[in-house]
């Protein structure tokens, strides 16, 4: 049957009122023989939401949602949805874009200090390629989709006409929702994958008191990741963990959740992706334009032996002892 | 120009469901769809009320600025209705609701949710059918407005607890009735709905 | 805001008041099956195929292109308020329901019940055609077929054990026509075991209301009690059993400022806005009420006047009330003083005051002697007979309060006639039946003027041996016609009965409960009836109002109407001519009006002479004529001028006479003419009481002559201005009034008895004439008397409060100790033994909660018809007990969890979930009554005809009840019984 969240706050805020305030207001409540009095003055609307955002009682239907009559905190989702959601995410994506357009003009492409080796070296396995692309296609999949969601009407409709934009976002629901399963796939296997050279090291602090090599661009140390690598995998990581939880719960909208939940869900998730596009495309900045050489690490999984050597040193020393280790071990089995 | 809207005098609403029952009536509303609803405050307890709900047809209407289709909209007579054909299923307009009037059919795959489903003030519908086609009626329900009614929910209110109609006019016969009883415990959600409230 | 209309939605006039103009689209028939929802599976093949005999169910509002709506005007059948309902109708299907603003007894609204009437129609799960149970599998067979099989085996029982050995249950959701027409059935075949939910609803209050001022009806209308300053509700609900009366209750309170007091165990809906809410412990009804009076007398609050003038035994029940001081009242009911004193003062201060009850009075072993005390405070206040008071008595059913006056009921003919030679000669002679063949037609004379045995008792009387049920045998087949098997208590008693039966048949629009809740393979007949929303007829509501109601849609499927049901079985019985004799029938379809028209030429003892067929469509023609308070048409119209809406019985005299109808009884401000009245005369007009008094120091008896008559009181414009008998020839010889008789009305009076014509009364007169000439000269034909606190012919002549069968308060009993055991309507009744070995064995530890029932809004009576209905089966999904969070905590039973309920009888026990609330103070367990279909935890859906399982099904509460019938009248103990509560 129904529950009594509303109402349990209605008399534990009862409660404290009578500790408070008086016996008398009890009395008034109750008649001579103890069975509720009906006159005892009638709650009113804005008593009731003052104590609780929402105002909530009984209703027989099994529809748990349905027993909230009045959740005024409706409009204010809605005024974070259309001015607060709307600008901030406006800002904080053109705002990134803005801030890596003025990075490329002022620090330009970071080109590989000694010019290509012509050797190369394998940095990305062929499954950690494809856990990579995964979830990068997923992502800009779910990406555009979502901010189809938001920004859409604004951007889109205008151009298209209500019933293809009716149609494409009918679409892209779908699309979102069933991306998002390949994408909690990606996400699970590039965790997986990745969790351990991405653990902090203590390489990661000269790397940090070396300004990643931006700012004298003078390579900083680092191993597999460095650690602006590093901290793009665990925001990701936290990043793509809240998405999806809140995502799936939108999925599944009130299988355990009430109104409030789902509220919060949607308002997690429609942030934390703003934010998280943000990251990325930083992300996909230096993956591409930003640093040369830093593309085919995910495109063929090979990088330059110097571009690994400026920007992955640690790494690129062990891996190479590690080449010689193994040399001689294989060579008994032939 | 009337300004259409809804008011329960709580202190008259006695729990009956007949409103409830004519929408289902009246529009074919399926199992599972709850155009208008119930609900009970302090059940049992010292000032028990019920209150019947559905969409109040906001002014400025909170479902209608989320809706990411813009498929919720406000005719003339300030009749919150929807074009179903546009409608994806998003459920933001639940969340915007204040009222919990948005309702969805459950299709397909996990939670999704088929075109919302709302009350339309016996309105017909806000999609491009003709006014009381039979089209229009698969969608919507009935169409009583354009035949000159009012909501059937509010007609048939068995203590005339149930106010649908212009707004001034529904705020004045609430208020007569209040100096009348010498009590009301209010407009129900008008000022959430209508930012206005009845002042006795 | 993004309010903007985009380019795609359609420019539109949408404005109030606008019409559209548009054409609508072509729709063929199958499109028109799928859009309305019948498209999936067998009925949209059926759609195409060639029918048969069986009318499709169809639905689905807008109509087709080109087809004219007809709208017609019926009248709800949930409850006794009498809403009407307005069925748009196109090519023959209800497309939809229009609220009736004229109504002025409902003025357009309706609760959930009413607004969802169309799928009463419409719905799929209706039994399509006769059905029998045959090795456990419910078989197809034609009308023919069942009713010749049905027929020869009742023919079989009939002359192996006697006509009484077959129980005609008829149902209150008959028209009156079919009422009577059932009664009239049992009467030809031969029996007195004719019954129907009056049993277990309000024939207490029938009997008990009856016999305290003449007839058993609600005094005033629910229109009236807009008059009311006080409202007190003991033992009602009407918030959910009769929403549309809180319109009138609820706006008397506002206009009035009025006092609204509730009085019952359950914090209701209803008592949600009232201005006082008492709670009390269910059983304690008669506590309460003298309680009141004690202060009331001790104060001198009492109407004087009044109860010189019209009441008789006052002295006697100022005796009773006596022991009834305050300290008594709080130890048996647990009202403080200071809550009797004041409900007392504002009940017997702020008058008009009204007193509303239904169910909670009735169901009781004391049920007569309950109503009666209500009655008893209502005459010591003087708050009878007038505008705004009254004994507003709310009726359950539609038409319960016709079909109880049209003689569904084991002590009566039609109309409270009795059983007595006279009665049944009275019947004939309107029958034009030969009294001698109808006298053959039962085992013997002695039979035929014995009351039959209850509705509560059927089972008793099937499984008791022989010798113990004073009838040639004991019963062997039951006819029911609408009436379910859960509304009666000690269901796993029923049980039993149904597997001794040697035939069960069931009319109704559904299978209901007596299809499943039996182990038997074989022996039920299952005939389709259909609603009333198919048939002509009418219907009385519970103010006396009587309602013709339309034909909606022909029957559907290939359910009949009940007359030309009943039309059939006296075909096959052989008595359908003299049966029919003065009814057209034509080809089998029996006419409506036509038994009205009988009904008119006998009913003179209650008034049902008056309402002639064209006057009652007339009033339904002209709704909007009528007063929303006082029901009265302007008296320059044409058609109803003058009447009272629905011509409320009383209404006297022939139709021609236009007699307008009584919309509150015995009310003295009014002409008879006009609607008013005089108490009723019915009990003579002197009693006799030997009495000891002290005459010079020593004791003698004496023998007094106590006036039962009025005095000094009569009705307005009376020619006698005192009490005075009721009307017979002789009377108007006596008064010189005889000669105002016309010769045709001589003549035909002559005939009734022309042995002795002078004791021809004004309810035997077959011509009206008495009537007529006692209502020219303002008298009141029953008579001008006193109203009665000693009924000296009940069990109890004055109440007295006698704790429930089984008590929560075992220590009470040896105090207040129920009647000593009796045989009553052919069985025993052994109530006393039951509640001594209760006491004795300590049931009420072992039991500590009080179990008691209600209605829902949702659902009515057994609840077939409304939880088949899927609009108002959503609303309700599972049966439930309301508990107490107290009796709850300490059980671990959390809100909506599983819980097994367990009675004191027959080791009961019923699996249902929790509501956990306040509605229920501690100690008291509350469940509603309308669910079936499960029992004792197992799930009988799998036993209903493939496709008629109501929606929702659940435990029965009556599977829980036990033991306890009022004397006076049979009526079962459902409102006060024990039971215990633990989790599952």
């Amino acid at each position: 049957m129904t529950r009594f969240v509303g109402i349990r706050l209605f008399v534990v805020s009862m409660a404290l009122l009578i500790i408070a305030a008086v016996v008398p207001a009890q009395a008034e409540k109750l008649g001579p023989d103890g069975a509720p009095n009906p006159t005892a003055s009638v709650i009113d609307q804005g008593t009731l939401l003052k104590q609780a955002p929402r105002i909530e009682g009984r209703i027989d239907i099994p529809d748990l949602k349905a027993s909230v009559l009045e959740q005024p905190v409706g409009r204010t989702w809605d005024y974070f949805h259309e001015v607060l959601l709307h600008w901030g995410a406006a800002v904080v994506i053109a705002g990134t874009i803005l801030l890596l357009g003025l990075a490329y003009l002022i620090i330009g492409r970071v080109r590989i200090a000694a010019g290509r080796s012509g050797h190369k070296i394998l940095r990305f396995k062929a499954f950690e390629r494809f856990s990579h692309w995964l979830t990068a296609i997923s992502f800009v999949v779910l990406g555009l989709t979502g901010l189809n969601i938001t920004f859409g009407k604004i951007v889109l409709l205008p151009l298209v006409g209500p019933d293809t934009f009716s149609d494409i976002a009918q679409a892209a629901k779908y699309v979102h929702n069933f991306t998002s399963f390949s994408f909690v796939a990606g996400l699970v296997l590039i965790s997986v994958i990745f969790f351990k050279d991405n653990f902090p090291a203590k390489v990661d602090i000269d790397w940090l008191k070396q300004g990643g090599g931006f700012i004298r661009n003078k390579h900083a140390p680092a191993g597999r990741f460095n650690l602006g690598e590093k901290l793009v995998f665990w925001f990701s990581l936290a990043a793509g963990v809240a998405v999806s939880a809140s995502g799936f719960l939108l999925l599944f909208p009130f299988y355990g959740t009430d109104i409030p939940e789902m509220q919060l869900a949607q308002v997690v998730h429609a942030v934390v992706a703003i934010l998280f596009i943000a990251l990325i495309l930083a992300h996909i900045y230096i993956g591409t334009l930003g640093m040369e050489g830093a593309f085919e690490a995910m495109a063929t999984g090979e990088v330059d032996l110097n571009w690994a050597k400026e920007h992955h040193d640690l790494w690129l020393a062990r891996q190479l002892k590690e080449d010689h280790r193994d040399e001689p071990a294989a060579t008994p089995a032939e | 120009m009337a300004r259409m809207m809804f008011l329960c005098d709580a202190d008259r609403c006695i729990d009956c469901n007949a409103c409830v029952t004519a929408c289902k009536n009246e529009n074919e509303v399926p199992w599972g769809i709850n155009r208008r609803r119930v609900v009970t405050i302090n059940d049992g307890k010292p000032g028990e009320r019920s209150v019947s709900m559905a969409c109040m047809h906001c002014t400025d209407a909170p479902c209608a600025a989320v809706c990411p289709v813009t498929c919720i909209y406000p005719t003339e007579d300030g009749i919150v209705l929807h074009n179903k054909d546009l409608c994806i299923g998003c459920g933001y307009c639940f969340y915007a609701c204040p009222f919990g009037a948005p309702q969805y059919p459950k299709v397909g795959n996990f939670g999704s949710r088929g075109k919302m489903d709302k009350c339309t003030y016996c309105a017909g519908g806000g999609g491009p059918e003709a006014p009381g086609s039979a089209e229009e009626f698969a969608k919507y329900g009935s169409n009583r407005f354009g035949e000159g009614k009012l909501p059937l929910c509010a007609e048939m209110c068995s203590t005339k607890s149930l106010l649908a109609g212009d707004g001034d006019v529904i705020a004045q016969i609430y208020k007569e009735r209040v100096l009348k009883r010498g009590y009301g415990s209010g407009a129900w959600g008008w000022m959430t709905a209508y930012r206005e409230d009845i002042k006795v | 805001m993004l309010i903007k209309r985009s380019e795609q939605h359609r420019p539109r006039v949408k404005r109030f008041g606008t019409q559209t103009g548009e054409p609508r689209n072509e729709l063929d028939r199958r499109a028109f099956l799928k859009q309305s929802g019948l498209a999936a599976g067998a009925l949209a093949a059926l759609g195409s195929l060639s029918l048969g005999g069986v009318r499709k169910a169809e639905a689905g509002p807008p109509a087709p292109p080109g087809v004219t709506i007809t709208t017609r005007k019926n009248v709800c059948t949930h409850c006794s308020v009498g809403c009407s309902v307005i069925a748009k109708v196109a090519n023959g299907v209800w497309i939809g329901q229009e609220p009736d603003y004229d109504s002025p007894i409902n003025r357009g609204s309706h609760c959930c019940k009413g607004a969802a009437v169309r799928d009463d129609v419409l719905n799929q799960r209706r039994l399509r055609y006769p059905m029998k149970l045959v090795n456990g599998q419910w078989t197809r067979l034609s009308w023919e077929q069942a009713v010749d099989e049905i027929g020869d085996k009742l023919l079989e029982i009939r002359a192996k054990s006697g006509p009484d050995s077959v129980y005609w249950l008829g149902s209150a959701k008959f028209t009156n026509e079919a009422a009577y027409l059932n009664r009239k059935l049992a009467a030809f075949w031969g029996t007195n075991n004719s019954d129907h939910q009056a049993r277990i609803c309000h024939s207490t209050t029938v009997t008990g209301v009856a016999n305290t001022w003449g007839y058993g009806a609600m005094t005033n209308s629910y229109n009236d009690i807009r008059n009311a300053k006080t409202i007190m509700l003991m033992g009602g609900n009407p918030a959910e059993a009769h929403p549309v009366s809180l319109q009138h209750i609820l706006e008397g309170k506002e206009l009035n400022r009025a006092n609204m007091i509730v009085v019952d165990p359950r914090m209701t809906r209803t008592a949600a806005h009232a201005t006082e809410y008492v709670r009390v412990r269910p059983g304690t009804h008669i506590a309460t009420i003298y309680g009141m009076l004690w202060h009331i007398f001790e104060n001198g609050w009492e109407d004087k006047e009044f109860l010189n003038q019209r009441v008789y035994g006052v002295d006697e029940i100022r005796k009773q009330v006596a022991k009834w001081n305050p300290r008594e009242v709080e130890r048996v009911t647990g009202l403080p003083e200071a809550q009797v004193k004041h409900i007392a003062e504002v009940f017997a201060k702020e008058k008009p005051a009204t007193l509303i009850w239904a169910m909670g009075q009735t169901q009781f072993a004391t049920g007569t002697a309950n109503v009666r005390a209500s009655c008893i405070l209502l005459l010591a206040t003087g708050n009878v007979g007038h505008a705004g008071g009254g004994a507003n008595i709310f009726r359950g059913h539609t038409n319960v309060q016709g079909a109880t006056d049209l003689g569904l009921d084991v002590t009566t003919l039609p109309l409270y006639y009795g059983l007595a030679e006279d009665a049944w000669r009275h019947w004939c002679r309107v029958w034009e039946v030969d009294y001698e063949w109808m006298q053959s037609r039962f085992p013997s004379k002695t039979l035929m003027e014995t009351p039959g045995i209850p509705s509560t008792r059927w089972f008793d009387a099937t499984l008791l041996p022989r010798d113990q049920v004073s009838q040639p045998d004991t019963v062997q087949a039951m006819f029911i016609m609408g009436h379910g098997v859960n509304t009666i208590t000690r269901m796993p008693e029923a049980k039993r009965g149904i597997e001794k039966l040697e035939l069960l048949v069931v009319s109704d629009p559904y299978p209901t409960a007596w299809s499943v809740l039996s182990e038997r393979k074989d022996g039920i007949y299952l005939l389709p009836a259909c609603t009333s929303f198919e048939m002509d007829g009418s219907r009385t509501a519970s103010n006396r109002s009587l309602q013709w109601g339309e034909k909606i849609v022909d029957p559907v499927f290939e359910s009949k109407n009940d007359y030309d049901t009943m039309y059939m079985f006296a075909r096959k019985f052989g008595f359908a001519d003299r049966m029919f004799k003065n009814i057209k029938v034509e080809s089998g379809k029996v006419s409506a009006e036509d038994i009205l028209r009988e009904i008119n030429r006998g009913g003179w003892s209650t008034g049902y002479c008056g309402q002639s067929p064209e006057r009652l469509k007339a009033h339904m023609k002209n709704q909007a004529k009528f007063d929303l308070v006082t029901l009265r048409a302007p008296k320059d119209d044409p058609e109803v001028g003058g009447d009272y809406y629905g011509l409320p019985w009383p209404c006297w005299g022939t139709p021609e006479f236009k007699h307008p109808g009584t919309p509150i009884l015995y009310n003295t401000n009014l002409p008879v003419k006009e609607g008013g009245g005089t108490f009723r005369a019915r009990f003579g007009v002197e009693r006799v009481v030997k009495r000891k008094v002290m005459e010079n120091g020593q004791e003698v008896e004496r023998e007094d002559h106590d006036n039962l008559l009025a005095e000094g009181s009569y009705s307005a414009g009376s020619e006698i201005k005192d009490g005075y008998p009721e009307f017979t020839l002789g009377v108007l010889k006596k008064l010189g009034w005889d000669k105002d008789l016309t010769p045709q009305e001589m003549e035909i009076l002559q005939r009734v008895n022309s042995a002795n014509p002078d004791a021809v009364s004004w309810a035997l007169d077959l011509s009206g004439g008495i009537q007529r000439v006692a209502i020219e000269h303002g008298c009141s034909p029953y008579g001008n008397a006193k109203a009665r606190m000693i009924a000296w012919n009940l069990p109890d002549p004055i109440p007295v409060h006698r704790e429930p069968i089984y008590t929560p308060r075992p220590d009470l009993v040896a105090d207040y100790p129920t009647l000593p055991d009796a045989r009553q309507f052919r069985v025993p009744n052994i109530g006393f033994t039951v509640q001594k070995s209760a006491v004795d064995r300590d049931i009420a530890k072992q039991f500590p909660l009080i179990l008691t029932s209600g209605r829902l809004v949702e659902y009515e009576g057994g609840g077939e018809e409304t939880r088949s209905n899927k609009w108002l089966a959503e609303l309700k999904q599972h049966m439930y007990v309301e508990i107490n969070p107290a009796d709850a905590s300490e059980r671990g039973i959390k809100d909506g969890g599983w819980v097994w309920v367990t009675g004191p009888e027959s080791n009961s026990k019923a699996r249902m979930q929790a509501l956990v609330t306040e509605r229920v103070g501690k100690g008291v367990a509350w469940m509603p009554y309308s669910f079936a279909g499960w029992f004792q935890g197992a799930d009988l859906r799998a036993k209903y005809p493939k496709g008629c399982d109501p929606i929702v099904l659940g435990e029965s509460v009556n599977t829980l009840t036990t033991y306890g019938f009022d004397p006076a009248t049979g009526m079962q103990e459902p409102k006060a019984t024990l039971c215990q509560i633990r989790a599952a």
